[in-house]
């Protein structure tokens, strides 16, 4: 294994290797980098020339000037990184430091995103497959998979931001928008929900009048603009992700798992009461150790209640108590959106990565936060959601089509075990290496997304260098990608053979 | 089926929230009553309003409080920088240059010599206190003065690292003149220079300098004064590297990155935005807004912010899709067009190879040919409606005395096209049609590629064969060495009186078309050599005329500029000078 990946490594360093010197030669030739100052008539124009062509290193030849990078990025090997500088001699080492963490922030919760709700799609399809459901799903899929991304951004920007920001000042849902709205919804939930057509006007009827009422009651009491969760809905709303998650992976009948869960929800619910003051103003630090332990009491407690299932109670009680711990935390910050309001009497940004000068306590600045990554997040899920759930389906599809999938139903297994147990994991081998791959490529997909959404990342470091022939800024954004594809690449391909035991030797 | 246990769960879930949903948070009731600090701004006692105005001119980053280095010399840096450090003029909506009174007086007191006498107002004191004084002045001359060693050439090496290099130091070969801590000093300029109005003399804070540097304001003087590099070199070194900030998103120490204007730094998120709060210690009007913040924002993203209140005054591309969406946006924004300084022109190759280098019947063939109104029209009215073509080469069609040159310089000869004038002249040059003609240009470009195409589909008919040379490598290879019969580029204008001699000139540094002309030199020489307005335009005249009768080349217009604004805002006005829309940002007001 260890030969495995050694050999993998280097061939992916000569790679690297090779690709950096494409890149740099390409960019260098891509244009005149001191085009705006031939067209200036300043009276300093030659001592900007003369300054550039040396913080550039203009009048070396081509070979010179990629050896000079060569020989800096070599040095990141004995800890002594240096990416040159760009044209007006900035260090670009500090430049990518801040660019990267604007980037990797966007791209890691969009692929997080676009996991879950892509896989999750993708599974609902091939269980239904050939459905109404599955049929709007796979054109909205195809519609999102073609989107041109700066065509899209900018309607994201009219109606996510422009419009629901108009919107927000006065909300208002007038009964006839309910009405639609709920028989939407309804519509689509009977889709997914499947069954006989009493039960299909049963779920489309309950949501439908659900949404309704919620929509007419929400405008009648102002919720949209001072929402709240409270700790009933909280609890409620735990309990069922508890009961929900127990019925789908060790089904209801297995008691020692559901108690588990249960009773993880139980001390959650003691917890959210006794905590409350702690998270008046909290910072990352104290919540993330809550959520960590969070995590160890769900592990505690299936330890103790797990009794012969004892792994399956553990993992299961611990995934209830990070969910119970992400609400307590969604349930604080819808709270603040009232006061955040406030602040800011129109919410979502179209560009930026913050509010400028934000004065909101820890909460409301969160709000802002999130509030300016989520259409550039959204943006970039769609996209890859699209992927993702293509692959699923028909990787999931394959997979129920095998013989033991057939076995394991003929046995008498219930569709749950045969889903999730069978025919899920062995679907996940395929999705695995797209994740990683896309990863990279989502990077390098974020340039037009951020340039759009006005965020300063590598994106923008590519672009502007590659404007101004600037090769510098533009080997550092193909270091991080190209890195990061061939790392991606590496994992996916260790991950392959941890999960399929027969590539492994 | 077991998903049927998953349907149960959302109908109690649904129910639950049903019975639930009564829970609101409080802030809501507040929400009536409470306004928002934002939207109710109050007056402060200063008569500054305590609001925020969101800005953006592009989305290149703050460099840094010496813009003056060579590296962190650019308009982006300046453009803030100039609302925080003011000096003797500033240029108005029409980018013609205007004494800026609560800084001080400048008066031009003697011709020959040259002496320019200035007056720092007397309340004029630093962010920190300190007054605004001689010393200031000194070290600034001091800055493009001094040089230490030489390089391998043996050229001089400037001791200060300078953008304007020598310049002011070889102008004014004694310095200013005053006494220390004084407010008023004389500068002697050692030829006449027309453009003594744009010349700095005070930038930085000295006593600043000084103290990082470790040596007394008295000293300081005293080395300048002497010349005394030794002494000099580590107020040079703070000077070439203490007012950076390498690293972007720190601010630079309030104590040692002064101000002398309405504003002065209040934050700066690296990336994002640059904020400027009002100067505490400002002696003069104070800003309207307390709040001006620079989004870093590139121009393509600028409508829509402007149209969700993210950017509040925005300078997008001139492009007429921006135009559109800006009228769609409706009253609530104001739109402005202008012309910018940059102006595009076809310059004809007088040097070897120039296919219509030594005949001036071809080239006014060709400038008889050349649809400019048709240019405009396609490619810069749907812009700007009030675009025109341009007549001239050294004044811009919004100038005062533009209309004046042109009708003494120009006769409109060349402003229809005339095809069968233009065939008449071909067949009086004697040469064989078709005659070639390359035009080069910089490619990617458009808006020039189309403009050459309509060249070619009126000139061709007149007998000329255009032939599009538009290459990548035009400004570093094919202008250079003269691969091209005309040229076509843009000039970026500066509002200098003098810098044309450089372009038009027998040996100008910028001719570039070989272009040589003994009446045009004298004439330059003439006009670089006074300093009365009424002669400089005159001589302003004689150049134009000849550059228009020998055909040194043919303006075609004025680049658009398109600025919008909010249109609670006032006191926006639009303008083509580098200080860009924010020139008068300190008196915009909601």
């Amino acid at each position: 294994m260890t030969r495995y990946i050694l050999r993998r490594l280097a061939i992916s360093f000569g790679v690297l290797f090779v690709g950096s010197f494409l890149m740099y030669v390409l960019t260098i030739n891509s244009g005149d980098p001191l085009e705006d100052l031939r067209e200036s008539t300043a009276n300093n124009r030659d001592t900007l020339i003369a300054a550039r062509i040396d913080n550039m290193g203009l009048d070396l030849p081509w070979y010179q000037r990629y050896w000079q990078w060569l020989t800096g990025v070599g040095g990141c090997f004995v800890g002594r990184c240096d990416l040159g500088t760009d044209r007006s001699g900035s260090d670009v080492l500090s430049l990518l430091q801040q660019s990267a963490s604007a980037t990797l922030r966007l791209v890691t919760i969009a692929t997080i995103a676009a996991i879950i709700i892509g896989i999750i799609v993708g599974i609902l399809t091939a269980i239904r497959q050939y459905s109404g459901f599955d049929y709007v799903v796979t054109f909205l899929t195809f519609l999102f998979f073609s989107l041109p991304v700066f065509w899209a951004a900018v309607l994201l920007k009219e109606y996510g931001a422009i419009r629901y920001n108009d919107w927000i000042a006065d909300p208002h849902v007038s009964v006839l928008q309910a009405v639609l709205i709920g028989i939407a919804l309804g519509f689509v939930l009977q889709g997914v929900m499947g069954g006989r057509m009493k039960r299909r006007l049963l779920t489309g009827g309950v949501t439908a009048v659900f949404t309704i009422s919620a929509l007419l009651y929400f405008t009648s009491v102002g919720w949209w603009r001072s929402p709240a969760l409270g700790p009933v809905l909280v609890i409620l709303v735990a309990l069922a992700f508890a009961v929900g998650i127990t019925a789908l992976v060790a089904g209801l009948g297995n008691k020692r798992v559901l108690y588990s869960t249960l009773t993880t929800v139980g001390i959650g619910s003691v917890l959210y009461f006794v905590l409350g003051g702690a998270l008046d103003e909290p910072n990352w630090w104290l919540l993330l150790g809550l959520f960590a332990s969070a995590i160890v009491v769900g592990l505690v407690v299936g330890y103790f209640m797990g009794g012969y299932s004892r792994g399956q109670a553990m993992g299961l009680s611990a995934v209830t108590a990070a969910f119970m711990a992400f609400l307590t935390f969604a349930d604080r910050l819808v709270y603040a959106w009232g006061s955040f309001l406030q602040l800011k009497p129109r919410p979502i940004s179209t560009i930026g990565a913050s509010t400028p000068n934000f004065p909101g306590d820890f909460w409301e600045t969160t709000l802002d936060w999130g509030a300016q990554l989520l259409l550039p997040s959204i943006l970039l899920t769609l996209i890859s959601v699209a992927t993702y759930s293509r692959y699923t389906r028909s990787s999931m599809l394959e997979t129920m089509n095998q013989d033991y999938v057939r076995t394991a139903r003929s046995k008498g297994l219930s569709e749950r075990t045969v889903i999730t147990k069978h025919a899920f994991r062995n679907a996940m081998i395929p999705i695995t290496t797209i994740v990683a791959l896309d990863f990279a490529a989502l990077i390098g997909g974020a340039v037009i997304t951020e340039n759009v959404f006005g965020w300063k990342g590598m994106g923008a470091m590519f672009k502007t260098g590659l404007t101004q022939v600037d090769p510098n800024p533009v080997m550092a954004f193909f270091l991080v990608t190209g890195t990061a594809a061939v790392i991606m690449n590496l994992v996916a391909d260790l991950a392959y053979a941890s999960l399929d035991p027969r590539i492994r030797r | 089926m077991k998903i049927g246990t998953m349907s149960k769960g959302v109908a109690l879930f649904a129910a639950a929230t049903i019975a639930l949903a009564a829970c609101t948070s409080d802030a809501g009731t507040e929400d009536e009553n409470s306004t928002s600090p934002t939207a109710d701004a109050t007056a402060t006692a200063s008569g500054t309003k305590d609001d925020t105005v969101f800005v953006s001119v592009g989305e290149d980053e703050w460099d840094g409080y010496n813009d003056l280095t060579p590296a962190t010399y650019s308009t982006y840096n300046s453009v803030i920088n100039e609302r925080v450090r003011q000096t003797f003029v500033y240029f108005d909506e029409n980018s013609a240059i205007q004494i800026n009174e609560e800084f001080g007086n400048v008066e031009l007191i003697s011709e020959d010599p040259m002496v320019v006498e200035y007056t720092i107002n007397e309340d004029a004191v630093w962010s920190d206190g300190e007054p605004i004084k001689y010393e200031d002045v000194l070290l600034t001359w001091a800055a493009q003065k001094f040089t230490d060693g030489e390089d391998a050439d043996g050229n001089p090496v400037a001791l200060f690292d300078h953008v304007g290099g020598l310049d002011y130091g070889e102008r004014v070969l004694e310095g200013p003149q005053g006494e220390a801590g004084g407010k008023s000093f004389t500068v002697e300029y050692e030829n006449p220079f027309p453009d003594y109005m744009l010349t700095t003399v005070v930038d930085f804070p000295a006593h600043i300098a000084a103290e990082q540097a470790g040596v007394s304001l008295e000293d300081l003087v005293t080395a300048i004064q002497g010349g005394d590099v030794e002494a000099l070199r580590p107020v040079a070194e703070f000077w070439n590297t203490g007012w950076l900030s390498p690293s972007a998103g720190e601010l630079p120490d309030p104590a040692i990155a002064l101000s002398s204007g309405p504003y002065t730094y209040g934050s700066w998120e690296a990336g994002q935005s640059l904020t400027l709060v009002p100067n505490e210690n400002y002696w003069g009007t104070p800003p309207a807004t307390a709040n001006l913040v620079f989004r870093f924002a590139s121009a393509d993203t600028h409508v829509q912010a402007l149209q969700n209140g993210d950017l509040n005054v925005i300078e997008p591309q001139a492009t007429i899709d921006t135009l559109d969406q800006l009228a769609a946006i409706g009253d609530a924004v104001t739109v402005g067009t202008f012309d910018t300084l940059i102006w595009e022109h076809l310059d004809f190759n007088f040097g070897e190879g120039g296919s219509l280098a030594d005949s001036l019947e071809l080239r006014e063939a060709f400038a008889l040919c050349v649809p400019r109104q048709l240019i405009v029209d396609n490619l810069i009215a749907p812009v700007n409606p009030e675009a025109q073509i341009m007549n001239a080469r050294e004044v811009f069609p919004f100038e005062a005395d533009y209309d004046t040159i042109v009708s003494a310089a120009y006769d409109g000869r060349y402003d229809t096209v005339d095809i069968e004038a233009a065939a008449a002249k071909i067949e009086e040059a004697g040469v064989d049609t078709p005659v070639q003609v390359r035009i080069g240009y910089n490619t990617p470009n458009p808006r020039r590629t189309d403009v050459a195409a309509l060249i070619k589909d009126s000139c061709d008919q007149a007998g000329f064969e255009i032939v599009d040379s538009g290459s990548s490598e035009f400004f570093s290879a094919d202008l250079p060495s003269g691969n091209f019969d005309v040229a076509m580029y843009a000039w970026s204008g500066s509002g200098q009186i003098a810098s044309g001699q450089n372009i038009y000139a027998s040996d100008g540094a910028q001719n570039y078309t070989a272009y040589a002309n003994d009446t045009v030199d004298a004439a330059w020489d003439t006009l670089t050599a006074t300093l009365d307005t009424e002669a400089q335009q005159e001589q302003t005249i004689i150049i134009e005329k000849e550059l228009w009768d020998s055909l040194f080349g043919i303006p075609l217009f004025a680049h658009p500029g398109v600025a919008a604004w909010d249109s609670t805002i006032q006191n926006v006005a639009p303008t083509a000078s580098q200080s860009a829309i924010v020139w008068n940002a300190e008196k915009w007001v909601r």
